[in-house]
């Protein structure tokens, strides 16, 4: 989709960068990484080799900060002040950004409460201007804000980077979706089968009732013939015919 | 004629030129029977010589009339786009078609669409024929490599292509003499968003004997049938990705995964208080309105039986000797 296009460029340029720089060069390069405007995903960069050397090290720090916009959210950060170093504005921003597409993962209407707690954000207009000019100008959500019930109704999030166990879970969720439609497919053609037997079943039933009408007709029209009653109908006429001939 | 595959020309047809060539020959064909006049039936195209004498009134089955025109679109490159067709006139004693006609049509086609050139002609038929080449080679003074769709009318249920063909004309050496001859090529069928309304539109139409509520409704239920087996297959193929990325058959691409993970974040689709509330009030209208119109239909029935009935045992009648009977 055309998030992950935005970033294409983005993810390959860092990627060559890191695999050239080392040890605390990183750390301005994972500084600006996280505060780029249009950089949402982080995995390729946590795969490059040279940023999985920085662990345990005394540059380890850097590597935190980048798991952490990789997959923690804002609340994490703020538990775990003393040990990461102090984020830029922009990365600030970034990480509620990625805040918002973490709670979107798991409900999609996002009270407003709750997100006024996530984000350190105070009012309602604070809030919603920044879901509106942060998020949904950016592109990673798209929704509807509901004022009267005070909720965010999310109907696409993109998505953030997969922590290990996540790829079981979608796997199962696809398992699932598979398995429901597979199951609906079978009931409508079922129905569609019953839709024509019952066409059938109503074709025949018309046939037999036409053919009993011929068949009264021609036997009352052979025991019947001089009939000079004016009658109306053929129902009269039978009736008229059998209160006569027998 | 030779049926290889040609040079490298793709070739995209719009079905509108489908549309028109067979409403062009539906016209013609129902203009013949029962049959009019002696010579033309129809505006602007005759018939070819082989059919016989139109002036018969025998119902016999003359083989189906032929008709000719002229397709138009935009060559760019290798490609060769056709977008329109029109009808032309075939003159069946130069075995050619009408020369004047065809340029003041182009005229008026080239003000309206300057884009477009004459790319070729079509017929009617189940195969390409001798004469097929002279009307070719008189095109190809407009356009050196004129192409020639053929459009086979006879209907033939088992057959699940369009049967409409493709020819270019390639200089191949048959005994020992060059020789232009038809060669089959293949085409893919190209849509504008209008078109594809149309299209669609008349591909549900229903069947002209007025199909009964019980066809309609496997009409509809096959459709959205087919529209879940293609977004099912869709998902298998998703599925099958990921548990071979999960083996470790396929290197873990990130963007894709987190593309997925956000899609199946939108499920379930269907699944707010909103909606219920939404779908049960419909459903409950929908029943409603069946009763009730059931109910109507049983009401006036029973008004009809019960018309009847008096009529014919009516006590006050004065219809001689019949007295009430019951």
């Amino acid at each position: 989709m055309d998030i992950e296009q935005k970033q294409a460029e983005f993810i390959d340029h860092f990627v060559k960068q890191a695999s050239t720089l080392n040890g605390s060069a990183l750390g301005s390069l994972v500084a600006e990484a996280t505060s780029n405007p249009s950089l949402f995903a982080f995995s390729e960069i946590l795969d490059v080799p040279t940023v999985l050397e920085l662990e345990g090290t005394d540059n380890s720090v850097y590597l935190d900060v980048l798991r952490l916009f990789a997959h923690g959210t804002w609340s994490d950060y703020k538990n775990n002040a003393g040990r990461l170093p102090q984020l830029a504005p922009e990365q600030v921003l970034k990480l509620k950004q990625l805040t918002v597409l973490t709670l979107a993962e798991t409900n999609k209407v996002l009270p407003y409460r709750q997100l006024m707690q996530e984000l350190d954000v105070s009012n309602v207009r604070e809030l919603e201007d920044f879901l509106i000019n942060e998020c949904m100008y950016a592109g990673i959500v798209r929704g509807k804000l509901d004022q009267l019930r005070e909720c965010f109704e999310v109907q696409f999030a993109a998505g953030r980077d997969l922590r290990p166990g996540q790829l079981g879970s979608m796997i199962q969720t696809l398992s699932n979706w598979l398995a429901t439609s597979d199951n609906l497919l079978v009931s409508i053609q079922e129905k569609i089968k019953w839709a024509d037997t019952m066409s059938e079943l109503d074709k025949k039933h018309r046939k037999e009732v036409e053919d009993k009408v011929e068949e009264v007709k021609k036997s009352i029209s052979l025991k019947f013939h001089p009939v000079s009653r004016q009658t109306l109908t053929t129902e009269g006429m039978r009736r008229s015919s059998l209160n006569l001939v027998e | 004629m030779a049926s290889s595959s040609s040079s490298g020309l793709t070739f995209k047809l719009h079905p509108l030129v489908i549309v028109n060539i067979s409403d062009h020959y539906t016209r013609v064909k129902s203009q013949m029977h029962p049959p009019l006049t002696a010579t033309n039936g129809s505006d602007g195209v005759d018939n070819t010589s082989s059919s016989p004498s139109s002036s018969s009134s025998s119902p016999s089955r003359s083989p189906p009339p032929r008709v000719y025109g002229c397709v138009i679109g935009i060559q760019r490159g290798r490609t060769v786009e056709i977008f329109n067709s029109f009808e032309l006139l075939y003159d069946p004693s130069t075995h050619s078609l009408d020369r004047a006609f065809l340029e003041k049509k182009q005229e008026l086609y080239k003000k309206v669409f300057p884009h477009f050139y004459i790319l070729g002609w079509y017929s009617t038929g189940s195969d390409a024929q001798e004469s097929d080449m002279h009307i070719h080679k008189a095109l190809m003074d407009i356009n050196e490599s004129p192409v020639y769709v053929l459009l086979n009318p006879s209907i033939n249920h088992a057959q699940k292509d369009l049967p409409v063909t493709i020819f270019e004309s390639e200089l191949h050496v048959i005994d020992g003499i060059p020789q232009l001859i038809f060669v089959r090529a293949s085409y893919t069928i190209e849509t504008v968003e209008a078109e594809r309304i149309s299209v669609d539109h008349v591909a549900h139409l229903k069947p002209s004997d007025g199909g009964s509520a019980a066809t309609q409704l496997a009409a509809h239920l096959t459709g959205t049938h087919s529209a879940i087996k293609m977004l099912n297959s869709r998902i298998r193929v998703l599925h099958h990705y990921l548990l071979s990325m999960q083996k470790g058959d396929i290197p873990c691409e990130n963007s894709l995964l987190r593309q997925v993970s956000s899609l199946l974040r939108r499920l379930p689709a269907i699944e707010s208080g909103k909606f219920q509330d939404d779908f049960l009030m419909e459903y409950n209208d929908t029943l409603l309105i069946t009763y009730l119109a059931m109910f109507t239909n049983c009401s006036s029935s029973m008004n009809e039986l019960v018309d009847k009935f008096n009529t014919a045992y009516d006590r006050h009648s004065r219809r001689g000797g019949r007295t009430a009977f019951f």
